[in-house]
């Protein structure tokens, strides 16, 4: 078990600075997870934890000793790849035996082993199988299996489930979970898909362009975003944000609306409204005006497109079926509890 | 040895790094070898080729002589060699390329009444040994009136069935079946397609059966020293064994041919190296999608 | 409408004789230039001329003249110690320097690579010529050497040493090429397999071992197939050294020589088209059943 510390981290690729400063402190048996779009360099913070990578400079501790030279064994980690990585000229058994004969573990051992993985991860009929023979579901259960092989300290995951169709990308997510109630170990994952990092993650670690933007649970990072950019990136449909300027009694919003805001913050220049936190009133009866442009119905939501003046949309959820038509022009009514304020560099201002 | 997670300042790499690159310099000695005897020897007079140390040049540097010597021996018999060989190499290297490619696209992109006889049957001819044949061929020709001619030695060169094999894996990787779906839905004839559409998605591995053949025609020996008898129509191995069959039997006279030998030798194989050296990229990525799905 | 019908008609037409077309050139030569002269080397081997005698149909009594040849069976023998020198050494080799290159620690490895493929871009004939003077007691480097340090002149050329001697020459010509194809072989190992095994301990030693040289072993079988093709096919190098050590290297030192000597020294064209073809029916037999043993090996 473990406590992974990273101190400072930077790695640059000659004059490419792909992670820049990042100090992190994951505690023994969380789910860590790293999210943000392509090139924030996620992927790359996750090697470095792994020694695939060396950094360019900072410390990576691990229950407090000193990692930063060692090669990815020596650490104690193991790791879940993108494209699962299994031995093709190998069986399943032998993917999973692999990294244990390395380490001259003795055999009774290693069957030991790969038979309690095989079993926990329902491979046991599969075992004298090759990969292509395969399902894809089935190959990443393996890569899972030859991680667990190796008890290692703590489980790094590199977006295991991209390569998965949507119905299996469900089923092995809950299989993830799962498995992490079951061992309890410290768990660092990487995905894109904020769906994953919302409901595995004890903690999220949002990254943009080699900076964390913030840490926290996702609960915390959805309802108190510290900044526009992971008040955007989580939560599906995204946040409305709407420009904002100071005007008596209140904020001036997309240039026609206005909020009635006890105090306003001196500063705002966006603000924010999440879609379920709008609801639909007649004209006029709200803080904005807009035509509705596209309605879709999901059957349990209805989300409602709205145009405002200049060709922006604002999206918004309603429960159930909503009477709503095209074309129709309708007030939209922010919730001011929920609103979040940002200034001018996209910081969150706090609410009052 | 590995370089994932490892310093490249960690002394375990370092000490790696040196005992690789020193295996690999002793084998790139021997390599390089008898490429460097042949230019040292080239470079000599006869009298210094068996006066001196082998291995390094003499003072009296005679390159320039020797080449000239070579052109002009025989009433320079040797450039008509050296065309003759870039002749057939080419024509044989294009020409096998060529039919190779469309046999491959046929056999990788449609399905035929005898398409595995076929592929069957090439696969067999690849296991027959070519100089068990080149006596018959020799015979064969010789009754046609076909022998001694360009045409002896370049017509068999261009059956080339390890490029149709390679052409087969190349083509059903490189081109989408839709590509051809939507020349044919677009109106274009077969054959318009092949030109069109998909000839040039095949160029990599066109390039390489053409310079494997071309190799392949350079090299041969065997093939021209049975069909060919006049020497005009020589190519430069078979003409190059006649001056050395010369030298080494013959005595006194023959001895002064040494040097005619190793300088024609030199002259012989580097155009081919220096094409090598500047086609790399061809070869190197061609041979590499056919070696592995082979 | 008429207008598209006609087209469309056209088109199937097309389609279904495409191939044909396509695979024409190269089945008309492959017809003239390697099953005519098989057909009619089996026509020769069924024959026999004399001057004396005219030409008469004699059935097998060519062939069976040939499998009760010695200079044959010699010649056969001379091949397969050949082959068991030269392939091994080549393949380990060549499967040491794709290792070496693919591992990506050296420095230069392009110049390494393309200068070591070179000897590939050099005609048989010439490589043994040149293999031959380096070998030779007249001014062979190696004779210096030996004489500079008092030490008796190394023989390439002897009775015991004639056939490693040749087998080099081979090994300098083939080696390059084995590489390259070795090497696209490992370059074509996606790159994360190398991570998931350095996560699982092995450093490039093991890795190289366990994971690279498994996967590229049919890669390894196919070419050594093609290799004792290619090496019970023996011929120009025996025939240009025969001019320098003639008692060591016969006229019939190899079956192809053997059958090149019958019909240009002897004339005798039926039993040299019969020795041919006994050779080509060894070696597809040794091939195949190479092939056979391999493949039952991997599906076991």
């Amino acid at each position: 078990m473990a406590v992974i510390e990273l101190s400072n981290i930077r790695k640059s690729f000659g004059s490419l600075n792909i992670i820049g400063g990042v100090d992190l402190r994951i505690e023994d048996g969380e789910f860590v997870i790293f999210v943000g779009p392509s090139g924030s360099g996620k992927s790359t913070l996750l090697r470095l934890v792994a020694g695939l990578e060396e950094v360019t400079s900072g410390n990576i501790l691990i229950d407090g000793e000193d990692v930063t030279d060692l090669g990815p064994a020596d650490r104690s980690l193991s790791m879940v790849f993108q494209s699962y990585a299994l031995y093709p000229h190998k069986t399943v058994r032998g993917n999973m035996a692999f990294g244990l004969e390395v380490a001259r573990t003795p055999k009774a051992e290693i069957e030991r082993r790969v038979q309690a993985a095989a079993a926990s991860l329902r491979l046991e009929t599969y075992l004298d199988r090759k990969p292509k023979e395969l399902s894809g579901g089935q190959r990443q259960r393996v890569a899972i299996g030859r991680a667990i092989v190796r008890d290692p300290v703590a489980f790094l995951f590199d977006e295991p489930l991209s390569n998965l169709d949507a119905a299996l990308r469900a089923e092995m997510r809950i299989e993830i979970a799962k498995l992490h109630q079951r061992l309890g170990a410290t768990m660092i994952y990487v995905t894109h898909d904020q769906v994953e990092a919302m409901t595995l993650a004890d903690k999220i670690v949002v990254l943009k362009d080699g900076a964390i933007q913030q840490v926290g649970s996702p609960i915390d990072l959805y309802e108190k975003p510290a900044n526009l950019f992971v008040a955007q990136f989580l939560g599906s449909p995204k946040m409305n944000v709407f420009e904002a300027a100071p005007v008596n009694g209140g904020l001036r919003i997309a240039g026609t609306g206005q909020l009635d805001l006890a105090l306003a913050q001196a500063g705002v220049t966006k603000v924010g409204a999440r879609p379920e936190n709008i609801t639909v009133a007649a004209a006029g009866q709200g803080n904005i005006d807009g035509k509705v442009d596209v309605v879709e119905r999901l059957g349990s939501d209805t989300y409602a497109y709205i145009a405002l003046g200049e060709g922006e949309l604002v999206t918004v959820r309603l429960p159930g079926n909503a009477r709503l038509s095209v074309g129709e022009t309708v007030g939209l009514v922010l919730d001011m509890a929920e609103l979040h304020l940002f200034d001018a560099e996209g910081k969150a201002l706090a609410k009052i | 040895m590995t370089i994932v997670g490892k310093s490249k300042r960690s002394p375990s790499f370092r000490r790696n790094r040196w005992m690789l690159s020193a295996i690999l310099f002793v084998i790139w000695l021997y390599t390089i070898l008898p490429l460097f005897y042949v230019v040292v020897s080239a470079s000599k007079s006869n009298n210094d080729l068996f006066t001196t140390f082998g291995l390094w040049f003499s003072s009296d540097f005679h390159l320039l002589q020797n080449i000239h010597d070579v052109f002009s021996y025989q009433d320079g018999i040797f450039s008509r060699w050296l065309l003759n060989t870039i002749g057939y190499a080419t024509a044989a290297g294009v020409g096998a390329a060529l039919f190779s490619t469309m046999a491959g696209y046929a056999l990788a992109k449609y399905q035929f009444f005898g398409k595995r006889l076929v592929f069957a049957i090439i696969l067999g001819a690849v296991m027959i040994p070519q100089t068990a044949l080149v006596v018959p061929l020799f015979l064969l020709m010789s009754k046609v009136g076909m022998v001694n001619t360009p045409w002896a030695v370049i017509l068999p060169s261009l059956v080339f069935p390890p490029g149709v094999f390679l052409m087969r894996v190349y083509a059903d990787d490189a081109i989408p079946n839709e590509l051809i779906d939507a020349g044919r839905v677009d109106g274009a004839g077969e054959f318009h397609i092949f030109s069109a559409l998909t000839l040039r998605l095949l160029m990599p591995g066109f390039a390489t059966v053409l310079i494997l053949a071309f190799v392949a025609t350079w090299n041969n020996y065997f093939l021209p020293l049975v069909v060919l008898s006049s020497a005009e129509y020589f190519p430069v191995t078979v003409g190059l064994a006649q001056w050395y069959a010369t030298a080494t039997v013959g005595s006194g006279g023959g001895a002064a041919l040494f040097t005619l030998v190793l300088a024609g030798a030199l002259l012989s194989i580097v155009p081919v190296i220096i094409a090598f050296i500047v086609m790399q990229r061809f070869w190197q990525g061609g041979l590499g999608a056919g070696g592995v799905k082979a | 409408m008429a207008g598209p019908r006609p087209k469309k008609r056209r088109h199937l037409i097309s389609k279904r004789v495409a191939p044909y077309l396509f695979l024409a050139p190269f089945t008309l030569l492959f017809l003239a230039f390697l099953i005519a002269p098989m057909v009619y080397a089996f026509n020769l081997a069924i024959y026999r001329t004399t001057v004396v005698a005219g030409t008469k149909f004699v059935g097998a009594d060519n062939f069976i003249r040939a499998l009760g040849d010695p200079k044959f069976w010699q010649g056969v023998i001379v091949l397969l110690k050949f082959a068991i020198i030269q392939i091994p050494g080549m393949v380990a080799v060549a499967l040491l320097i794709a290792l070496i290159l693919d591992s990506g620690t050296v420095y230069l490895k392009s110049f390494f690579r393309v200068s070591l493929f070179l000897p590939y871009a050099v005609p048989a004939v010439i490589a043994t010529l040149i293999w031959g003077y380096l070998y030779g007691p007249a001014f062979g480097p190696f004779t210096q050497l030996a004489n500079a340090l008092h030490l008796p002149a190394p023989d390439f050329l002897a009775a015991s040493t004639v056939l490693p001697s040749i087998a080099n020459i081979a090994n300098w010509e083939y080696t390059g090429y084995q590489m390259i194809i070795y090497y696209a072989a490992l370059q074509a190992i996606p790159a994360d397999l190398e991570e998931a095994a350095a996560m699982d301990g092995a450093n490039g030693f093991i890795y190289a071992l366990k994971v690279k040289l498994p996967l590229i072993a049919p890669m390894v079988v196919v070419t050594v197939i093609f290799s004792i093709i290619g090496s019970l096919q023996l011929f120009s190098e025996p025939y240009l050294l025969h001019n320098i050590a003639p008692a060591q290297i016969s006229n019939s030192y190899t079956p192809n020589y053997y059958a090149y000597s019958l019909a240009f020294s002897n004339q005798q064209y039926n039993y040299s088209a019969a020795v041919s073809f006994v050779l080509g029916a060894v070696t597809a037999v040794i091939s195949y059943v190479f092939m056979l043993i391999v493949n039952r090996g991997s599906r076991a």
